[in-house]
């Protein structure tokens, strides 16, 4: 059984044009152990499925799920003191830009100590706590790569360069040593000594301390080697989840075909020089929506059918949701 | 630190200047002779005009004269009332300090009151308290305060007689000022009657500090309740939501000091309207302080009074509103990335 198991979640915007459907039946699941890759665009949703999961959406949207569980415990129907404790405990996240989301007004310190489970630290009077506190945090800045943890424990955010911040969101998350590490991007932008840096660091908290990571990523480039297992996302859609190695060798939906078909280094039959295949066109914005399947406009294969919102469909543990998959001709 | 401090001094003595010259020229703008608008004195014949002219070194260029001028200012040599005759600085040494004790009363009000009014509604936004507080400090923020003022007086000094209708103290305390602020005076002198005295001046107070205070407990009430929904609504509240803190731990540890922030300056704001409102309240309870002493001065053409009348107060507002503004930016780490000061 699945860790993580969502089941159609659609999630709800109430706009003065209407409802709008930024997610739309999303299924996702993250066993124990795994690795798992979300990719899609940049505006595909992943960050809206985040923070579905952390619970940190707005209250005015409306989050419906068929199941939305974590180890068997429905996570849509638990008290928030629950969930919160689920948070604390087991799933720990970092968000996508640690600039917004580190508080301006406190060191990076602070925040890195109020993190911690108080179960972690022991001690009669409060001031050894505050030392054994002290002691987890500077281990942990140590953990991600951060060297001068004196400079940096005792900087505000604005004062750090984005790299640290990054690095530094990752420890916030991995000092409650959590059984499910969610990472929206974390290594956007940063140059390439340090991205292998840090998927290293995850590669072996996975074999270490078999860390279930959702790895959330528009570069399939950087997790197409370490992650197990991949969902693609696109417009608020899935549209095909299985093993890494199976989609990569072959992959059903044209989406997921024309997302690894752009990335060179995926390809051996490329000649120099030659143009990359793409398709044409870009992710529509949420307030043009095409009915039915989502790529409709863009998808060199689409028929009559695809007005009707395709089926997920599933061969063995790789689904996919496309009336007219590739290699099936045959079949 | 230091830098910070210098720019913020040259900010003021340049805005101090420029208010000197403005209203060292209003003795020439003003209707009248510009020897008796500048100095008060009216001279006896021409022996004295002359003497005067040249002791004010009237018959020198404008630059000469306004050193002069500004050199008379430190002095504390501020010219005399055409009405009573008395120093200038005298009068202003007593009505000043009234309306600063007014105004400094209906802040505390609107802070003690308005700041966790403003917390607990926007905490608890879009509820039914919330809609209350928020409805009846709209409503409150949108009475003239002149209007407010004469309701006031109607019902509670007129009607019911509860209150004293005007002054600052009855006439029956003869009060030492050694402080300016009636209540601190009463605790420092030595009468007999002192808690009578107390209630007395409390009693008078009361009324137009409700009139200043209502209104500005109402804009602060706006303005804290916007600023901690604002701070609900960062990511980094919702990133520490996803950590699993508790609802106290968000709200003391992110909430409080970042929704207070914005707030800051915003109060620096507040003081200009609040020393109007104050003014404006003075007159309608007859309370002795600057406002009222102004509108005095304009009632008898009294230039040199309106003068310096003019100078005092915007001196009054100017500092408290850059006082204020450095305060917030030294207390604010992230405020250092824009390097101008700011009034
Ligand atoms: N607070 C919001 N209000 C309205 N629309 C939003 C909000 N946050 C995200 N969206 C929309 O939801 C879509 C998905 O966004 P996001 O999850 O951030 O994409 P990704 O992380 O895949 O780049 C985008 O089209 C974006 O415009
Ligand atoms: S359902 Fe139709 S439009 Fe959608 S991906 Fe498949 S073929 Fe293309
Ligand atoms: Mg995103």
């Amino acid at each position: 059984m699945p860790m993580l198991d969502i089941k159609n979640l659609t999630l709800e915007m109430h706009s003065s044009e209407g409802t709008i459907k930024a997610l739309d039946k999303v299924n996702l699941t993250v066993s124990s152990g795994e690795i798992r890759a979300l990719v899609g665009e940049s505006g595909s949703g992943k960050s809206l499925i985040v923070s579905a999961i952390c619970g940190a959406l707005p209250s005015e949207w409306s989050l419906t799920a068929d199941r939305m569980s974590w180890n068997g415990e429905n996570l849509l129907g638990m008290s928030s003191q629950q969930r919160r404790e689920v948070m604390r405990r087991e799933i720990a996240v970092v968000f996508q830009d640690p600039q917004t989301s580190l508080d301006p007004s406190a060191t990076l310190g602070e925040q890195l100590e109020e993190s911690i489970p108080s179960e972690f630290v022991q001690g009669r009077w409060f001031w050894q706590r505050a030392q054994q506190r002290k002691k987890i945090a500077i281990s942990t800045v140590h953990k991600v790569g951060i060297k001068h943890h004196k400079h940096y424990l005792s900087a505000y955010p604005h004062q750090i360069p984005s790299d640290i911040g990054q690095k530094f969101m990752i420890a916030m998350a991995l000092v409650s040593q959590p059984t499910l590490l969610i990472a929206d991007d974390p290594t956007r932008g940063m140059e390439p000594t340090t991205k292998t840096q840090i998927l290293k660091l995850f590669t072996r908290l996975n074999q270490t301390r078999s860390l279930s990571i959702l790895f959330v990523s528009h570069d399939l480039l950087a997790i197409a080697s370490m992650s197990h297992t991949m969902t693609v996302l696109y417009a608020g859609q899935t549209v095909e989840s299985g093993k890494m190695k199976h989609i990569k060798k072959r992959p059903l939906h044209p989406y997921t075909k024309a997302l690894l078909d752009s990335a060179p280094s995926f390809r051996k039959d490329l000649s120099p020089k030659s143009h990359l295949p793409t398709i044409a066109g870009s992710i529509p914005t949420l307030q043009h929506l095409p009915i039915g399947c989502r790529l409709g406009p863009r998808c060199p294969r689409a028929q009559r059918a695809c007005v009707q919102t395709p089926a997920v469909r599933r061969i063995h543990d790789h689904s996919y949701s496309c009336h007219y998959p590739l290699h099936m001709e045959k079949l | 630190m230091i830098r910070i401090l210098a720019r913020y001094s040259i900010l003021f003595v340049l805005t101090l200047l420029v208010l000197a010259v403005m209203s060292f020229s209003l003795a020439y703008l003003f209707p009248g002779d510009v020897l008796e608008n500048l100095t008060g004195i009216v001279p006896a014949n021409d022996a004295q005009r002359m003497a005067l002219e040249r002791q004010f070194r009237l018959d020198q260029s404008y630059i000469v004269q306004f050193f002069y001028y500004l050199t008379n200012l430190f002095a504390g040599d501020w010219g005399y009332s055409f009405t009573s005759g008395i120093e200038l600085r005298d009068e202003i040494g007593v009505a000043l300090p009234a309306t600063i004790e007014l105004a400094t009363y209906s802040m505390v009000v609107a802070l003690v009151i308005g700041i966790p009014l403003g917390y607990y509604s926007g905490m608890r936004c879009y509820s039914t308290s919330d809609y209350i507080i928020n409805t009846s400090s709209i409503t409150t923020y949108s009475f003239p305060v002149f209007w407010l003022a004469l309701l006031l007086i109607l019902v509670f000094s007129l009607q019911l007689d509860k209150a004293p209708l005007s002054g600052r103290v009855s006439l029956l305390f003869n009060v030492e000022p050694v402080s300016g602020f009636i209540l601190l005076d009463i605790l420092l002198s030595d009468m007999q009657n002192k808690s009578l005295a107390f209630k007395d001046a409390l009693s008078h107070l009361t009324l137009p500090t409700i009139a200043i205070g209502a209104v500005s407990t109402a804009s602060m009430v706006r303005i804290t309740r916007r600023s901690v929904i604002d701070a609900r609504h960062q990511p980094y509240i919702a990133a520490a939501v996803s950590r699993g803190l508790s609802g106290w731990q968000i709200f003391f540890r992110h909430i409080l000091r970042n929704a207070l922030l914005p707030i800051l300056p915003l109060m620096a704001i507040q003081i200009t309207t609040l020393i109007t409102n104050t003014m404006i309240v003075e007159t309608l309870f007859s309370w002795p302080g600057i406002g009222n002493w102004l509108i005095q001065a304009i009632y008898q053409r009294d230039y040199p009074a309106l003068r310096v009348g003019m100078l005092a107060v915007s001196t009054l507002v100017i500092t408290l509103t850059i006082t204020v503004d450095m305060f917030n930016r030294l207390i604010d780490p992230s405020r250092e990335k824009y390097e101008h000061a700011a009034i």
